[in-house]
């Protein structure tokens, strides 16, 4: 994005401050250091229940986000020890959340949960979020929820 | 009617524009300098249409008139006056309105304050300021006309934004963002005339230090503010969550700030000017990809997109804006580079450089993992997301080393400094700062992170209390004046070094309250029915009832609310709800918070059951964070503090060459 070296305008004409464009060189080298090592375990993948089931034993215990409609009729347990069913039509994969969800979960409704597979082949959920538009948080000031429950000009 | 005189306002708008870059790049190639006067008047006249615009849009919010799109879509009979006005900025056409307003605001603020000044600089400053405003008013007149019309007219529209109706914080942090997003063109212009008239001299740095401290103020504020809206009213326990939106927010102050101290040494000792220069240049473009982050719908984010035409336009606006400065500083590169005058390594100004170097690297980091999830699904086609540990385990060293750093890098003298000097000035704060870190470790905090940050900051307050001690002893003992009257005296005769050390305690205040409040805080998620009771650290929290009703100002809303007393540091009765909006899917929380100077109580309604009326409460014990939002206010007045005089001085019609440079041993940190 910017074009100027950090250490060039600094250089006086004649004596090069080798300290400084060293220390320059390690803080940039740490800085590289943090980014990279731990960007693979900070990536999320999101994925749909077929993407998940198709990585076989390989997803267990790997965090991801797995989204999908809850199945109609496979919420049990208070909310604080929830099963439930999540599926793309196609595949299905339990899931077993310790955490409240919000009150918009419901049978029918598309939720994200991340968390990882167990052995068992229950999705262990650390986190319920309940999909309400394209993007699966609360929609906020400048934007409009992109699924509406109504258009201009209906009454609500 | 209204509506009409609103869109005819934007094309007005857009041809005096149009007008002003002619005018002023003809001015600037030596035609008639009256036309540079014209481009002006031109400018003013542009930012009078935007008022137009916005009045007249915030006329059709206030009288509900459903044949325009934008209020349909945001307005509702039923929205109270106060809401309804600031939905000027709720949605994207309406933001970009206003955002247009602030930006000719700014342009024709700068244009007459510096009139009849720097001749050879202003004309390519306006043409530049008019290019920026000029694709605002394109924005608005193609593909987000907020003055589109929609028909047949409704009887009633959607309704604003669900989260915008709930809480009146809404109408502080917005503004507060968009007038430092827009102010920030201001030093992007001046660099950009600078270039192209090669004049990157000392009068050049000290405007645009002080036009880009401004904007910074107020990006400063807006920062904080909506760290604080989100913590009021998203009901998720936090302040930061690493989120696009708060990214693009962040990305500009960093580069700025790296900028305000790259300018000191710039100006102190020379040399770093096309350096400077780069800087506000990025920090622009930073403004214009995070306009675009945030509003084209292509990252998922706290702050939910419509998918719009807008995203093109603002990509053109970024490639067009990055092509050409690149190009200009790369042109100019041979003839800028160099001057300075040789420094140690032990010096103040090798803390200013490595206080940039880190500063670029935060900023690299966030946008690196901002744009991450865009590349990789542009490339492979995967959904994935950088999460909150990552942004954390990358930028809190930065952070952490910054810090070090603001101590360091004040205390240590233009040039080269010896080891002497460092005993003497280091040894004290440094053992303060172990004494602080053992006492820590005594009462048994153990997180890391607080206590490096809690030693560090001890540190640097000490560092600064010693400076500012010395200074006034030293100026006691000359001038005869007792030790009170000297420090003020000596503070207020040298704002600019002493409000940045202002600044620096806010930012101090803040890093506590931050790393203390992450890192200490407690939450339990609990199901009580009523009567029961929940504790959380030192607070017993019991279920009194659980009510449904409609709201009282606004019967389509209902609410299901949790009404608790608690006890324990605080006590009294909470109410948290969840709030039903018909425009709304979700149910928008609406969470309690229980403000004290140590910790927080914050409780939110997360399920309840009307069966046997048992809610499922998320319950925080969050302490300190009332100190973040107290840090921002004391970085806010610190920077007005430093900038006050000379914005008073200036403000006399002066001669251009009035300021020697001062070289007086305590100015200009």
């Amino acid at each position: 994005m910017t074009v100027a070296a950090p250490t060039e305008p600094m250089l006086p004409p004649r004596r090069r401050p080798w300290g400084i464009v060293i220390l320059v060189v390690v803080v940039l080298a740490v800085i590289a250091y943090l980014a990279f090592s731990s960007i693979g375990t900070a990536l999320v993948y999101y994925l749909t229940p077929s993407e998940l089931a198709a990585r076989g034993d390989a997803a267990v215990g790997n965090t991801v986000r797995l989204g999908g409609q809850v199945a109609t009729g496979s919420v049990s347990g208070p909310a604080t020890d929830l099963r439930f069913v999540l599926t793309d039509g196609e595949t299905d994969i339990p899931v077993h959340s310790t955490v409240a969800p919000t009150r918009s979960f419901r049978e029918g409704s598309g939720a994200v949960v991340e968390g990882a597979l167990g052995p068992d082949g229950v999705f262990e959920a650390t986190q319920v979020i309940v999909k309400h538009d394209e993007n699966y948080e609360a929609p906020a000031p400048g934007t409009l929820p992109s699924d509406r429950a109504f258009e201009p000009g209906e009454e609500p | 009617m209204i509506p009409t005189i609103g869109h005819a306002a934007v094309l007005v708008g857009l041809g005096l524009t149009a007008y002003a870059i002619v005018a002023f790049v003809l001015a600037a190639r030596g035609r008639d300098p009256r036309l540079a006067g014209s481009a002006r008047r031109a400018v003013i006249g542009s930012f009078v249409a935007a008022l137009i615009g916005c009045v007249a849009m915030v006329i059709s919010l206030l009288g509900h008139d459903f044949s325009v799109l934008y209020v349909a879509e945001n307005n509702a009979t039923t929205t109270p006056p106060f809401i309804s006005a600031i939905s000027l900025w709720a949605a994207l056409e309406g933001s970009i309105l206003f955002w247009t307003l602030l930006a000719t605001g700014w342009a024709a603020l700068v244009l007459v304050r510096h009139r009849g000044k720097h001749r050879l600089l202003m004309p390519w400053v306006g043409a530049t300021l008019a290019c920026v405003n000029l694709f605002f008013f394109a924005v608005m007149t193609w593909p987000g006309n907020p003055f589109a019309l929609t028909a047949p007219v409704a009887g009633e529209g959607l309704g604003p934004n669900a989260l915008l109706q709930n809480h009146p914080f809404m109408a502080l942090h917005p503004p507060l963002l968009y007038l430092g997003y827009t102010g920030l063109a201001v030093p992007f212009a001046f660099g950009v005339a600078a270039l192209i008239t090669r004049r990157l001299d000392e009068e050049w740095l000290r405007i645009v230090r002080r036009w880009t401290l401004v904007p910074w103020i107020f990006l400063t504020l807006g920062i904080t503010a909506g760290a604080w809206w989100s913590y009021e009213v998203l009901g998720w326990g936090g302040y930061w969550a690493w989120d696009p939106v708060e990214n693009a927010a962040l990305l500009p102050w960093l580069t700025a700030t790296a900028f305000l101290h790259s300018a000191m040494v710039a100006e102190r000792r020379g040399g770093l000017r096309i350096w400077a220069s780069a800087l506000v240049i990025a920090t622009f473009i930073l403004t214009l990809v995070g306009t675009f982050l945030t509003r084209s719908g292509v990252v998922a984010s706290v702050h939910s997109f419509t998918q719009s035409a807008i995203g093109p336009w603002f990509l053109a606006g970024i490639v067009v804006a990055l092509a050409g400065s690149l190009t200009l500083l790369v042109w100019r590169l041979p003839e800028l580079v160099g001057g300075g005058r040789p420094s140690g390594f032990l010096s103040r100004e090798s803390a200013f450089l490595l206080n940039n170097v880190l500063f670029l690297g935060l900023t690299f980091a966030v946008l690196f993992g901002t744009l991450l999830p865009l590349l990789v699904a542009g490339t492979s086609g995967e959904t994935i997301s950088v999460g909150a540990p990552w942004f954390n385990a990358v930028n809190a060293p930065i952070f952490v080393a910054l810090l070090f750093l603001m101590g360091v890098g004040p205390a240590l003298p233009w040039g080269q400094a010896s080891w002497a000097t460092l005993r003497e000035r280091f040894a004290v704060p440094s053992i303060l700062a172990v004494v602080v870190v053992a006492a820590g470790l005594a009462l048994g905090l153990r997180n890391l992170a607080a206590l490096v940050t809690l030693g560090l900051a001890v540190m640097v307050a000490a560092i600064m209390l010693d400076e500012v001690i010395r200074g006034a002893r030293a100026r006691a003992r000359g001038r005869g004046e007792n030790p009170v009257a000297a420090a003020w005296r000596l503070t207020t005769r040298n704002r600019r070094r002493y409000g940045g050390y202002a600044v620096h305690v806010g930012i101090l205040v803040m890093a506590v309250a931050v790393a203390i409040s992450s890192g200490l805080a407690t939450d339990v998620t609990v199901t009580i029915a009523p009567g029961e009771t929940a504790r959380i650290g030192a607070y017993e929290i019991r279920h009194d009832r659980l009510v449904v009703e409609p709201l009282a100002d606004d019967a389509r809303v209902i609410e299901t609310r949790a009404e608790l007393t608690y006890d324990g540091p605080q006590s009294g009765s909470l109410r948290t709800a969840l709030r039903d909006y018909p425009n709304s899917q979700a149910a928008i929380a609406t969470p309690a918070v229980r403000t004290s100077l140590g910790e927080d109580l914050y409780v939110t309604l997360l399920a309840s059951d009307p069966g046997t009326q048992a809610v499922t409460l998320h319950l925080f014990v969050n302490p300190l964070v009332v100190w973040i939002w107290i840090g921002g206010l004391i970085v806010g007045i610190g920077s007005a503090f430093a900038i006050w005089p000379e914005a008073r001085r200036s403000a006399v019609p002066a001669v251009e060459s009035r300021r020697a440079p001062s070289v007086s041993p305590v100015e200009g940190a």
